[in-house]
């Protein structure tokens, strides 16, 4: 191996190395031999320097030969380069004197040395950087993210999972793999960006039973993941059945940076629904009846998308304020569930629907996002023919897939399976591919179990 | 404190400008690299953080001050003498006061409320109110069967001050009469008041009330307003609406104190009052319950209280 410690001077000048002659090891060029460090550009003498540096340093256990990880590993590494530098040495050093001369009138001979030291310490030193960006950039990234300055504790993600769980029907291989790899996809998400993730265990419970309905069970978890992340602003419902096909994209940049553009208030834009809008009650004030609230982003409470038939609300975002307090309490109320638990098949969606239509506080606070921007379906859902304004398109590499209603002679593993290759397929990044790589090869050994295993 | 290095002082030749170049060098470029380390973070914090991060929820221009007295006056059930009587009463005590008056038909809010009962009316009224006066503060409900008494009496030094309110409004009391399970808020502070209602022995009165303006008055009015509850069929309609809402959604509860009834409420005789609910002399307002359930024209009960207050407000104004 190149890196045996035995001293072979190579050819030229002479071992120039560090590392090798008496008192080195040290991370300073204390060790330099004699000849290429005579005098100083000061007239005072390399020696002299040397000993008053020491002298300052007061360090003397520091240059114990080999007594630092990073000492041997520098010498290894700089072991590689001396050929390099003996081939070269002796016509730069030539032209470096002349610009030195040149320079500063004097004779300062070991100084082109010096630079050509701290040229390949340059090197050397880009050389560590580089190799410190690829293992640990990604990871200061995301803490630089996750913390009070990045931004992504304002965000926190709520996945559904385990609905019905254990009760309505047993779990099969499928169920199990679904949740496992959709939980999955959301946690890279929300790591990458510094997000919290809240799967939410929708376990059915006495409580959210039809006889007993004390409230909707989506609003109930969305209340309690605002108390657990009191840091947070915005909250993010997705059903279990979502794959986020572009993890590189943040919500910052996808939405929030953009509410003013992206989020369009008068439902006439979109309106399956045929929901009159404005309203035309002449009691209410300029506000009920505006067409677009009162324009300002920050009075944006809900944000959510409309699919073919109206309000979905498999992918929606709350911001915590008071309205969102106020509309998960109102929300449900018994008076009005027990006159439409019969018509409320979609229970909180069409609750929902109902509410934005007849409470005008409701309306002011709404905001839509076309429906491909988080919420995009498959083909199949809401008809089987590409419709630009539904289904995912895969050359706008649209964010979220929701295999809006699989369940119902669907197959809706062998959707997310599809679209999760998809996204891998569409994410093949450099870097991030390297990184990786050992996990995606699980995730394809994991997969073929559960194909297996059915 | 021990300082690993001796000062820079005590060694002659040490100073920065000595350093030998590569030293130099070396600290340009980690100076060069942090440099660059920061800058990208500030570029990071400065696209990814997101936009805004207020979390007020104001959506229209707060409400300074002022005082609307909504009365809402049914023209088709009403005589007209009686419809003036109220009407002076109540402009009366806004003249005194600088309060602003706002007097509706029912019968305009015929199409708001379609089939469920009339006296729903007063909901979309208040409402009404609000957006012809979205400046003003208080929009103080008053039912038509009802007379000012003690107009010398400010709402605000008799109930809106904070310390007035914090120690008369009733905490920890059942918030409808006489064993709900549902109890009214035992800290609550004036700044978190929007709505003062008081109790009669059965219910909450929304026959007179104190609503202040803003995002709580319009969802508090929307949701009491909505359709499935009109189309309920409550006993007792909007009455019961506001039992309901306030026992079940906490999101209102919060916001509201219940005052004793005789503050804004005091009825003719003990009739259907709380404990204490019966009109004393000086008490600021006189109800006249029986009148809205008759099928007379006009509130005969009115007319002695009427003439007190005419001698009262006319003797005040001579002298």
């Amino acid at each position: 191996m190149s890196l045996s410690r035995s001293p072979s001077p190579p050819p030229g000048r002479g071992w120039s190395s560090p590392g090798l002659t008496p008192g080195s090891g040290s991370s300073t060029p204390r060790g330099y031999s004699p000849s290429g460090a005579s005098l100083a550009p000061s007239g005072i003498s390399w020696a002299a320097a040397k000993a008053k540096s020491d002298e300052v340093r007061g360090y003397p256990s520091f240059s114990t030969r080999n007594s630092g990880f990073f000492s041997r590993q520098k010498h290894r590494i700089s072991a590689r380069l001396p050929s390099f530098r003996g081939e070269t040495h002796s016509y730069v050093d030539k032209h470096q004197y002349g610009r030195a001369h040149h320079r500063h009138g004097g004779g300062h001979g070991p100084f082109g040395v010096l630079l050509w030291r701290g040229r390949s310490r340059l090197v050397l030193g880009l050389f560590l950087l580089w190799i410190g960006y690829l293992c640990f950039w990604s990871t200061i990234v995301q803490l630089y993210r996750r913390s009070a300055l990045g931004g992504g504790r304002k965000f926190v993600i709520i996945l559904g999972s385990n609905v019905e769980g254990g009760v309505m029907e047993w779990k099969g291989a499928r169920e199990w793999a679904i949740e496992r790899n959709s939980i999955w996809n959301k946690q890279q998400y929300a790591k990458q960006w510094g997000y919290e993730l809240e799967v939410a265990n929708m376990l059915a419970k006495k409580r959210y039973s039809h006889e007993w309905r004390e409230s909707w069970e989506k609003g109930d978890v969305i209340r309690e993941a605002m108390r657990k992340y009191p840091q947070a602003e915005w909250f993010w419902w997705l059903d279990l059945n979502t794959w986020i096909m572009e993890s590189d994209t943040s919500l910052q940049s996808h939405v929030f940076d953009h509410l003013d553009d992206r989020v369009y208030r008068d439902i006439n834009e979109y309106n399956p629904m045929n929901i009159t809008h404005p309203l035309p009650e002449f009691y209410l004030d300029d506000l009920g009846r505006a067409l677009e609230s009162d324009g300002d982003p920050d009075s944006l409470n809900m944000l959510l998308s409309q699919d073919c038939t109206g309000f979905n609300l498999g992918s929606f975002f709350l911001r915590r304020s008071l309205w969102t307090d106020r509309l998960l309490d109102s929300w449900w109320d018994p008076v009005m569930y027990e006159q439409m638990h019969m018509n409320w098949e979609h229970k909180e969606q069409d609750a929902f629907e109902y509410v934005y239509q007849s409470q005008p506080w409701i309306r002011s606070s709404v905001g839509f996002l076309p429906q491909r921007t988080i919420n995009s379906f498959p083909l199949g859902a809401c008809g089987d023919e590409n419709n630009l304004q539904v289904h995912y398109q895969e050359n706008d590499r649209d964010m979220v897939v929701n295999m809006a209603g699989c369940m119902f002679g669907r197959d809706c593993w062998s959707e997310i399976h599809d679209f999760r290759e998809l996204s891998n397929k569409l994410n093949r990044g450099i870097w991030r591919q390297l990184m990786d790589s050992w996990r995606g090869t699980y995730d394809e050994a994991d997969s073929t179990d559960d194909d297996d295993g059915q | 404190m021990q300082f690993a290095l001796p000062p820079r002082k005590s060694v002659p030749g040490a100073r920065s400008s000595r350093l030998p170049h590569y030293r130099r060098k070396q600290l340009k470029t980690i100076a060069i690299f942090a440099f660059a380390v920061i800058f990208i973070l500030y570029l990071l914090s400065h696209f990814s953080s997101s936009s805004s991060t207020s979390t007020s929820t104001s959506v229209a221009p707060a409400a300074t001050a002022g005082v609307v007295i909504v009365t809402l006056l049914d023209y088709e059930q009403f005589s007209e003498s009686y419809i003036s009587k109220i009407v002076a009463n109540r402009e009366d005590y806004a003249k005194r006061h600088g309060y602003t008056n706002f007097f509706a038909s029912v019968s305009d809010y015929n199409e708001a409320f379609g089939d469920s009962p009339r006296s729903w009316a007063m909901v979309p009224a208040v409402r009404h109110a609000m957006a012809r006066n979205p400046t003003s503060k208080y929009f103080f409900h008053l039912n038509a069967h009802a007379l000012i008494m003690n107009p010398a009496q400010s709402l605000k030094s008799h109930l809106l001050e904070r310390s007035k309110l914090e120690s008369v409004m009733l905490k920890d009391m059942p918030v409808v009469p006489p064993d709900s399970i549902i109890r009214t808020y035992s800290h609550l502070k004036e700044k978190d008041v929007d709505l003062i209602v008081t109790q009669d022995s059965e219910d909450l009165n929304p026959g007179s009330f104190i609503l202040k303006n803003g995002d709580f008055a319009r969802y508090f009015l929307d949701l009491w307003f909505d359709p499935l509850f009109r189309s309920y069929n409550f006993a007792k309609a909007e009455t019961h609406g506001l039992d309901h809402i306030m026992q079940w959604h906490p999101t209102v509860l919060s916001r509201t104190a219940v005052v004793p009834q005789r503050y804004m409420n005091a009825f003719s005789d003990s009739t259907g009052a709380s404990a204490d609910g019966a009109y004393k002399d000086g008490d600021l307002i006189i109800r006249f319950p029986a009148c809205g359930q008759s099928t007379t024209r006009d509130c005969p009960e009115l007319e002695a209280y009427y003439k007190i207050w005419q001698k009262k407000y006319k003797s005040e104004r001579d002298s």
